[in-house]
């Protein structure tokens, strides 16, 4: 997993400052999550991996799949990643590309998870609490789990707020 | 099943009662590949160097390798539950371990819990385990000596307080015997000793355990335990934790002695470590940051001055000065001083006590090399009355090396050669000391003394300890006034010289042996 990430990270800077300059970030992100999807199925996976299939052949498929839904510097890329033989790195490369794109406009991924689903106001509190904590534009994403008990757990990038009861037993847990 | 005494319901209802909760931010990461316990952890962004990790079921782990995506770490335990994608919490924390009085007469492991059944350890403070040394400032220069307890090393090869001196030697030479008699010789000196045992069998740690209490000596020692089963990280560790347990008492202006048994096992556990860390190996494979790993230990052996003292403890100790001397052993291969790990440790320490097996296995117990030991440091620290009597044995026992190869020809010799010859003899065999018998200032005073006027010269030479140990307990019965002067001042006036002398003549007239 790690070293993905090393290997996607030059992929995706380049990726971001282009559409950074030509302020595209947003076809960009499209592109990249089409290309994932796209890649990542069985069938394609399955092709990509075979031996028999060569690069232009690949190249050719590839394209045409992909017609219509990439611009020109998008299949571009797809292509250099074909040169490379990095197709499998796309996944890593869209979610690079995610979070340096999140970074720039000021705002973060936040999952929260809650014993008990929240009230709309509740919410709205508690966006406003996690924006001032962290200094950034939230994006929520609720989950209800009931085996937290109680409290709620958030989860930003690797950082994690425990506020759930059953974190509180297991700190008890183990101080006995 | 067995009740752990920390779990009776009072007390666990008092620490639900002083439970406190806390909502705390913390980094986590995923575990992504375990290794000879070695983990490897995406995520952990924010993690230190150093630092604590928390893995599933209270197990602990130190960062070792910061990398872009990943933390590279070291399971302090057992590491058999762990399993890739398992959760790691950072702690916050750098590795600490307990310190204090209370650890003095116990056996811990490498991370300070207890092994030796005695129950708790009721110990308030803890300490960080990787620490700078002591500043330039802070220091003082090496003035009081650290009584050993051998004839052969007090007066030859001291020992001052906050020196390190080396311990040099093959397998089977008497390498902790030396350790062991130290220790036992520190009995109401006031020096606490810290004996940390690194890659050695359990059985001789029982071994060293039981002999420390049978001399009444466990009661001023804490032993730190890093056994060969245990990991490879818990065997690095260990000298670290030893050392912080020991500077607790340096910076209260006490003096300790600490021992690390021995520092060719650490630098192994080290390497391994590093190799699963995959980090580039160097000369017989060892990291490139192994003398690091040595001098910054040693560095933290040192005398503080009473200035520092008082400002560590806040004022509360005051005049006081705190050392920590530390002997570390280090293991030689078929006597090669050369390879790599003991080159570094001697260029890092005061000194060194280099013991040979060929001595050991013709008899001279403790098998010290008086050529090749040296102490850089210790001779501005040796009480007064040794420094004068010890300076004739080591001449003595210099020139006898020299002769030693004429030594069957003895009838050809001229009469000075021989003289010298018989003397060297007589004196080497003066050094042989028993194991487990340590002795005070006085009677090595008495035995340099014999040997240093000539007194033994008329003593056959395998007649010299049985001679010694008739003169030893003539004066302890006789003059016992003496003894308790010259162990009470140290001093080597004319009057204590001609009480030795009387004392030494009036024996020899009157005793066999």
């Amino acid at each position: 997993m790690s070293e993905l990430a090393t290997l996607a990270r030059p992929y995706a800077v380049a990726v971001f400052k282009r559409a950074k300059e030509t302020d595209s970030a947003k076809t960009w992100s499209k592109n990249l999550a089409f290309l994932a999807t796209v890649l990542t199925d069985k069938s394609i996976s399955g092709v990509i991996d075979d031996p028999k299939v060569g690069t232009s052949a690949l190249s050719t498929l590839l394209l045409d799949i992909c017609e219509g839904q990439l611009d020109q510097e998008g299949s571009n890329f797809l292509k250099l990643l074909i040169e490379n033989n990095r197709l499998s790195l796309i996944a890593a490369i869209a979610e690079i590309f995610e979070t340096y794109k999140a970074e720039d406009e000021g705002s973060i991924d936040v999952g929260v998870t809650t014993a008990f689903a929240f009230t709309k106001e509740s919410k709205q509190h508690f966006n406003a609490t996690l924006e001032k904590t962290f200094g950034k534009k939230i994006n929520m994403k609720i989950a209800v789990d009931l085996s937290l008990i109680g409290g709620v757990l958030v989860r930003a990038g690797d950082q994690v707020i425990d506020g759930s009861v059953r974190g509180q037993l297991q700190q008890l847990a183990q101080r006995l | 099943m067995q009740l752990n005494p920390s779990e009776i319901s009072d007390l666990i209802k008092k620490k639900i009662e002083n439970f406190e909760l806390s909502t705390q931010a913390h980094t986590e990461g995923t575990v992504v590949s375990v290794t000879d316990g070695i983990v490897r952890v995406h995520g952990l962004s924010q993690a230190m160097q150093g630092e604590m990790l928390e893995f599933t079921g209270g197990i602990f782990g130190m960062a070792l390798n910061l990398e872009r995506d990943s933390v590279g770490a070291v399971v302090l335990g057992s590491y058999q539950h762990i399993s890739e994608g398992d959760t790691v919490k950072c702690t916050g924390k750098i590795l600490e371990v307990p310190v204090g009085e209370a650890l003095l007469g116990r056996v811990v492991d490498a991370l300070g819990n207890p092994i030796d059944g005695k129950g708790t350890i009721d110990t308030t403070e803890t300490s960080p385990v990787e620490k700078i040394a002591p500043g330039v400032i802070a220091r003082q220069s090496v003035d009081e000596p650290v009584q050993l307890g051998l004839k052969s090393i007090d007066a030859m090869i001291p020992v001052g307080r906050g020196q390190r001196e080396l311990i040099i030697g093959d397998r089977q030479t008497g390498k902790t015997a030396i350790a062991i008699d130290a220790i036992i010789n520190q009995k109401g000196t006031g020096i606490k000793c810290i004996y940390v045992a690194i890659g050695q069998k359990r059985s001789s740690i029982a071994n060293v355990v039981r002999k420390l209490e049978e001399h009444d000596a466990l009661a001023h020692t804490i032993i730190v335990v890093a056994s060969a089963s245990e990991s490879a990280a818990l065997q690095f560790i260990a000298p670290y934790t030893g050392c912080t347990m020991g500077e607790y008492f340096r910076d209260k202006g006490e003096d300790a002695l600490i021992i690390y048994d021995d520092l060719t096992k650490q630098a192994w556990a080290y390497r391994q470590v590093s190799l699963l860390l995959r980090r580039p190996p160097g000369r017989e494979a060892y990291p490139g940051d192994v003398f690091y790993l040595h001098s910054r230990l040693l560095e933290r052996a040192s005398r503080i001055n009473a200035n520092e003292v008082e400002k560590l403890t806040g004022g509360k100790v005051k005049g006081k000065t705190g050392s920590l001397t530390a002997l570390p052993i280090i293991e030689t291969q078929g006597g090669d001083v050369s390879a790599f790990v003991p080159t570094n440790v001697i260029s890092i320490t005061d000194g060194q006590i280099f013991l040979e097996s060929n001595l050991f296995n013709s008899g001279i117990r403790p098998a010290v090399n008086a050529g090749l030991s040296v102490s850089r440091v210790g001779g501005a620290a040796q009480t007064k009355i040794i420094k004068k009597l010890g300076g004739g044995t080591r001449l003595d026992l210099a020139q006898y090396r020299e002769l030693a190869a004429f030594a069957q020809f003895a009838s050809d010799l001229d009469e000075s050669t021989r003289k010298q010859i018989e003397r060297g003899q007589r004196v080497t065999e003066l050094m042989k000391q028993n194991q487990y018998s340590p002795m005070s200032v006085a009677q090595m005073a008495v035995s340099l003394f014999a040997a240093n006027e000539g007194f033994l010269d008329t003593v056959e030479v395998n007649k010299v300890l049985a001679f010694e140990a008739a003169l030893q307990s003539y004066m302890k019965s006789e003059h016992a006034e003496l003894m308790a002067n010259i162990n009470a001042t140290g001093d080597f006036s004319s009057e204590i010289s001609t009480g030795i002398r009387s004392a030494i003549e009036s024996f020899v007239k009157t005793h066999s042996w």
